[in-house]
C-alpha cells in the first residue's frame, strides 16, 4: 500500500534502493565498487488538491465556467440570436462564449477585457504541501507576501499552498477534471512532456547525506503493459540534442531512513498536458519521494513557487477546453494576482508567483545519457 | 573487399579457415544410409522458396499443419509428415493468393518473363516459358514436358473462361504451388555407375538436401545448374557448391532454422504469460527473447567463429528495449532495435540457459519450472531422453498451498521421494533448480515466498553453485558437442541416425573437436560427405527395415 506522501510513517525506500543499486550496476559494471545511480519516469503529475469527501473545502461549491458566465449575461434575444434559436450545438456555443470581450476578444487570452464574478476559492483548513517559507503565521517577508497558511494532512503547520486555495474549487483542476485527466492522458498516449528523475551518488541506500537529483524530459514514450499500466525498469533516453540535455535542472538532497528529501532550488521541468507544451519553472523546489514496497514504483510530492504569469499562460490556452473543465480565465486570473504569496515584484511590492505543491506517480526506469562521442560533438560545435 | 559485409568477410574467413582444416581431414566412414524419402517443406522454408522465387513482398497467409518432432526435430518429424485434408486446403488457398499476387498489376511486369499477344486471352508460348522459368525453382529441377503443358493447359483454359491472360496464369500457378513436387522435398534416385546395381540420389536431389540443410530454402541458379551438370556427384564440386554456401549470407537463416528447431522455439508461438504475475512479460518480450538467443547464436557461432561450447557461458549477446526491462538493463535504443551487450563478470546471467527464451519458454505461464528446464537441458541440449511422468503422477503435495515448503526445492524434495517420479527427478531437477533465480518471466530474483533461493547441484557429478556454475559445466560436459553432432546430422538428412552410424557421427565429433568446435567446419564435413546423400537402393530396404526395428528395440 503507499500511503499519502503527507501522512506516512513507514518508508520503504531502503530495500528499493538497494534493488535498483543492483539495476544500475548492470548499466556500468566498472562502477560497481562506487555511487550508484537510481532513475525514475514520472507517470501521473497532478495540481496537489486536498479533496474532502464532501467537498468541504468549497462550501459554495464548485466555481460556473465561462460559457456559463456568458450565457448568463445574455438577454434573451440575445441568447436567440447567438445560437440561431437554440439550434446551435453545445461546441458552437463554447466558441461564442470564449470570444466575448468588448471587441470579440478571446477572454482567455486576454482575461482583463471583461470584469467577471470573483471566484470561489478554497476555505478548507488542510492541504498538501510544505512550508515553503519557514514560518507558521503566513505574514510578509522579503521573498512573500502575507497569506494564510494551511495544515498539512501529517499535522505540519505552516504549510504553503496558495495555488490549492485558487484551483481547488474548479472542477477541471480537481484529481477527476478535464484539465487533469486530459493531461496525464495526453502524455500516456502520445508521450510528450515526460520528466525522468535520476539520483545520483547514492553510497547508502538507507541513509545518505548527499545525494543529487536531476530532471529531465524523456524523447522515448513511456513503455505499458497489456493492461495499459506504466511498466517499470524501462529504458528511456535523455532529450539532449546534440548531445547536450535539454533540461538538467540540479538539487542536492539527501536520504532519511529510505525517504529522498531534496533541497530547495529552482528548477525546470518539461509539462505537455490538454496539447500544451510549456517549461514549468517551480521556484525553491523541494521533493520528497517514498517508493513502495516493491521498489517498483514511487510517489513523490514536488513543492515550490510557480509563476503567476506562467499559470496564465497555460490556462489562457486551454481555450474552450475550459467549458469541459467547468473554469473561467478572468476570474482565476484576477484570483491569482490576489492571492500570489511568493516573489514580490521589486518595484510594485506584489507577489508574482503562487505556493504550490504537486503529486505525482512514477515508476523506476533506466536513464540513458547521449553517448560521450555525441556529447563531445556538441561541445565541438559550441 | 571494401563492399563486402563484415558478416560476408567473416564468413569468406571461416570458409577459408575450414578448407585448410578440411585439408588435414580423415575421411569419413561410408554408411548405408536410408531408403530415399519425401519430405514436406516447414513452413519458414514454404515462406523462404516463395520469397527466393517471387519476392519478399508477396504475402504468405494462411497456418500450417503442425509438425511432430521426432528426436528432437520437427525436421525429423517433416520425413514422416502427410498432408491433412484441412492442411490441402490451407495450402490452396495459400496457393491461390499467392498466384493472384504474383499476376497483379504491380508485380507481372517484373515477375512474368514476357507479354501476352493480347492480354483478354492466352498465350501458350509466354506461359510456357513462365511455368518453365518459376517451375524449375519450385520443383528444385527442370519440368519435364508434361509437367509444362498441364499448367499451360490450365491457364489456356482458365484465361479462355475468364478472359484473361493472366488469370488463367494465376490459375496455373496456384495448381503447380499445390503439386507434391512443389509441397515435397523429394529423394529422386538414378542408377549408380560408380556401384552398379545400385541407386544414388540424383543431382538435383543432391541440391535440395544441401540448400535445404544449409540455406533452409531452395536451391539457387548456380546450384542447380551444378546439379545438372552432374558436378555435385564429385568431390570438387561438391565442395567448391558447399564452399560456395557456407560463404553466403543465406548460411544465417539455415542456421538460424537450425537452432530454432532443436532449441524448439516453434513453442513460442503458444507461450503464455499470467499478465497478473508476470505485467512486464508481453508479446514483444517473447519475440525479442527467441531474437536474443538467436542472433547470440549467429554471432559466436558464425561472426566470431567462436567454440559452440562458449555458447554456455558467453556473456556477450543482444539487448533490446522490451528484453531490457525483464533483465532490468539500460538499453540505448528503447524505441527499438538492438544493441550489443555484455553481462558483468559478477551477474549471474552467462549463456543460453539464463537467457529470457529458455527460462521463460520452459516454465509454466505463472511459476517457473525446475523440472521442465531440467529437462529441456537434458533433451535438447544433451540429447537424453527423459520418459514422460505416469499418468497418475500425484502433484498434491507439490501444489499444496498450505505446505510449509516455500521454494521449489523444498516442495520437490517432497514431491521426487515418491518412487514413481524419483527416478526422473534425479536428472531434472538438480540442473532445473540451479535456474530457479530466474522466474518464469526471465525475471532475476533471490527469493521465493521469502525464503532464499538455493540454485546450487550437480550436472552429472560435476557440482556447481549456480546457473552460470551450470552454463560451465555444460561447457565441458562431452554430451553437449556429441548432441549437436547428432541434431545437425538428422537436421541434414531428415532421419534418426541409425546405430551403424555411429562410427560416422563420432568421425564428425573427433573432426568438430579437432576444428575447436566451430560450427562451420561441422556444417562443411556433413555437408560435402558422401553420408549426407547416401540412400540405400530398393533391395536393400528390408534390411534398412530390420536396422530401424532394431534401432528401435
Amino acid at each position: 500500500m503507499i500511503m499519502p506522501i503527507a501522512s506516512t510513517s513507514k518508508h520503504h525506500l531502503a530495500g528499493f534502493l538497494g534493488l535498483a543499486a543492483s539495476c544500475a550496476f548492470f548499466v556500468a559494471p566498472a562502477l560497481a565498487a562506487g555511487p550508484k545511480t537510481l532513475g525514475f519516469v514520472i507517470t501521473t503529475w497532478n495540481t496537489g488538491l486536498y479533496e474532502s469527501k464532501f467537498i468541504d473545502e468549497c462550501p459554495e461549491g464548485f466555481n460556473v465556467g465561462y460559457d456559463e458566465i456568458w450565457w448568463r449575461g445574455l438577454s434573451k434575444a440575445d441568447r436567440a440570436r447567438l445560437t440561431d434559436n437554440g439550434l446551435k450545438s453545445r461546441l458552437d456555443r463554447y466558441f461564442n462564449a470564449i470570444r466575448r470581450g468588448p471587441n470579440g476578444e478571446d477572454v482567455c487570452m486576454n482575461p482583463t477585457v471583461v470584469k467577471d464574478p470573483p471566484l470561489l476559492t478554497v476555505e478548507g483548513k488542510v492541504s498538501y504541501g510544505a512550508n515553503l517559507d519557514g514560518n507558521a503565521d503566513g505574514s510578509a517577508s522579503p521573498k512573500t507576501c502575507a497569506h494564510e497558511n494551511f495544515t498539512g494532512l501529517d499535522g505540519t503547520p505552516g504549510v504553503d499552498n496558495q495555488m490549492y486555495r485558487l484551483l481547488g474549487c474548479i472542477y477541471g483542476f480537481r484529481s477527476y477534471g478535464q484539465f487533469e485527466v486530459n493531461a496525464n492522458e495526453n502524455r500516456k498516449s502520445n508521450g510528450n512532456g515526460m520528466t525522468l528523475i535520476e539520483i545520483t551518488g547514492v553510497d547508502d541506500a538507507k541513509n545518505d547525506k548527499e545525494v543529487e537529483v536531476a530532471f529531465y524530459r524523456a524523447i522515448d514514450q513511456y513503455t505499458l503493459d497489456g493492461g495499459g499500466n506504466f511498466t517499470p525498469f524501462a529504458s528511456y533516453r535523455i532529450d539532449a540534442p546534440g548531445g547536450v540535455p535539454r533540461y538538467g535542472s540540479k538539487v542536492k538532497g539527501r536520504i532519511e531512513d529510505g525517504v529522498l528529501l531534496t533541497e530547495a532550488g529552482d528548477v525546470n521541468l518539461p509539462f505537455y498536458g490538454n496539447y500544451t507544451y510549456m517549461n514549468q519553472e517551480i521556484k525553491d523546489m523541494r521533493l520528497r519521494l517514498e517508493l513502495s514496497d516493491d521498489g517498483a514504483k514511487a510517489r513523490g510530492m514536488a513543492s515550490g513557487y510557480y509563476g503567476v504569469d506562467q499559470l496564465m499562460f497555460y490556462i489562457g490556452g486551454l481555450g474552450p477546453i475550459s467549458s469541459t473543465a467547468i473554469s473561467n480565465c478572468p476570474s482565476i486570473y484576477v484570483a491569482a494576482h490576489e492571492l500570489a504569496d511568493g516573489y514580490p515584484d521589486p518595484k510594485t511590492g506584489k507577489c508574482t508567483a503562487l505556493s504550490s505543491a504537486y503529486n505525482f506517480s512514477a515508476v523506476a526506469a533506466f536513464i540513458v545519457h547521449p553517448k560521450p562521442n555525441e556529447q563531445t560533438a556538441a561541445a565541438d560545435k559550441r | 573487399m571494401n563492399r563486402m559485409t563484415s558478416r560476408t568477410f567473416a564468413l569468406v574467413t571461416t570458409v577459408g579457415a575450414v578448407l585448410a582444416l578440411a585439408a588435414c581431414d580423415q575421411p569419413a566412414p561410408p554408411v548405408a544410409g536410408a531408403p530415399p524419402t519425401m519430405r514436406l517443406l516447414s513452413e519458414s522454408q514454404y515462406r523462404n522458396v516463395i520469397a527466393d522465387v517471387f519476392g519478399a513482398n508477396i504475402t504468405v497467409g494462411g497456418s500450417f499443419d503442425p509438425l511432430v518432432r521426432t528426436n528432437g526435430l520437427l525436421t525429423v518429424g517433416a520425413t514422416n509428415a502427410r498432408i491433412t485434408p484441412a492442411g490441402l486446403e490451407q495450402f490452396d488457398r495459400m496457393a491461390r493468393s499467392i498466384a493472384d499476387q504474383v499476376v497483379s498489376p504491380k508485380n507481372r511486369s517484373v515477375l512474368i518473363p514476357c507479354t501476352p499477344t493480347v492480354a483478354t486471352a492466352p498465350d501458350d508460348a509466354c506461359a510456357a516459358a513462365f511455368f518453365k522459368q518459376v517451375g524449375r525453382i519450385l520443383y528444385r529441377r527442370p519440368l519435364t514436358n508434361d509437367e509444362i503443358q498441364s499448367p499451360v493447359a490450365v491457364a489456356a483454359a482458365a484465361g479462355k473462361d475468364l478472359g484473361s491472360f493472366y488469370e488463367g496464369i494465376s490459375s496455373g500457378l496456384a495448381g503447380m504451388l499445390v503439386s507434391p513436387s512443389f509441397l515435397f522435398s523429394i529423394d529422386t534416385t538414378e542408377p549408380d555407375p560408380a556401384q552398379p546395381g545400385k541407386t544414388r540420389l540424383d543431382g538435383y536431389a543432391k541440391a535440395a538436401r544441401l540448400s535445404f540443410f544449409l540455406w533452409n530454402t531452395t536451391p539457387d541458379d548456380a546450384l542447380l545448374t551444378a546439379a545438372e551438370k552432374g558436378a555435385l556427384h564429385e568431390k570438387k564440386g561438391l565442395s567448391e557448391q558447399v564452399e560456395r554456401m557456407l560463404s553466403s549470407q543465406k548460411i544465417e537463416g539455415g542456421m538460424r532454422a537450425f537452432f530454432n528447431d532443436m532449441l524448439a522455439f516453434d513453442e513460442f508461438s503458444k507461450i503464455e504469460k499470467d499478465s497478473i504475475i508476470y505485467p512486464s512479460f508481453s508479446a514483444a518480450v517473447a519475440e525479442d527473447a527467441k531474437e536474443q538467443t538467436l542472433r547470440t547464436i549467429v554471432d559466436l557461432l558464425l561472426t566470431q567463429q567462436g567454440d559452440y561450447r562458449d555458447l554456455f557461458t558467453t556473456r556477450k549477446t543482444f539487448m533490446s528495449g522490451p528484453l531490457g526491462r525483464i533483465y532490468r538493463v539500460a538499453v540505448d535504443r528503447p524505441d527499438g532495435g538492438w544493441m550489443p551487450y555484455e553481462f558483468p563478470e559478477s551477474d549471474e546471467r552467462a549463456g543460453l540457459i539464463t537467457q529470457i527464451s529458455f527460462a521463460a519458454l520452459y516454465s509454466h505461464p505463472g511459476r517457473s519450472s525446475p523440472t521442465i528446464r531440467g529437462r529441456a537441458i537434458r533433451e535438447s541440449l544433451l540429447c537424453q531422453k527423459i520418459p514422460d511422468p505416469p499418468g497418475d503422477v500425484d502433484f498434491s503435495l507439490f501444489n499444496d498451498p498450505n505446505s510449509p515448503n516455500r521454494t521449489a526445492r523444498e516442495r520437490l524434495s517432497v514431491h521426487a521421494t515418491q518412487p514413481a517420479c524419483a527416478g526422473c527427478h534425479k536428472l531434472t531437477d538438480p540442473i532445473g533448480l540451479a535456474m530457479e533465480r530466474i522466474d518464469g518471466a526471465g525475471q532475476s530474483r533471490t527469493t521465493e515466498s521469502g525464503a532464499p533461493i538455493d540454485p546450487s547441484g550437480d550436472l552429472d557429478g560435476v557440482k556447481f553453485v549456480d546457473a552460470v556454475g551450470l552454463g560451465k559445466a555444460m561447457r565441458e560436459n562431452p554430451a553437449v558437442p556429441s548432441c549437436i553432432v547428432n541434431r545437425m546430422y538428422s537436421y541434414a538428412t531428415g532421419r534418426t541416425p541409425d546405430r551403424s552410424e555411429k562410427v560416422l557421427l563420432d568421425h564428425f565429433e573427433k573432426q568438430f573437436a579437432s576444428a575447436k568446435f566451430r560450427l562451420p567446419k561441422l556444417l562443411h564435413d556433413i555437408a560435402a560427405s558422401d553420408a549426407l546423400f547416401a540412400v540405400t537402393t530398393p533391395e536393400s530396404k528390408s534390411a534398412a527395415t530390420n536396422t530401424e526395428k532394431d534401432d528401435k528395440s
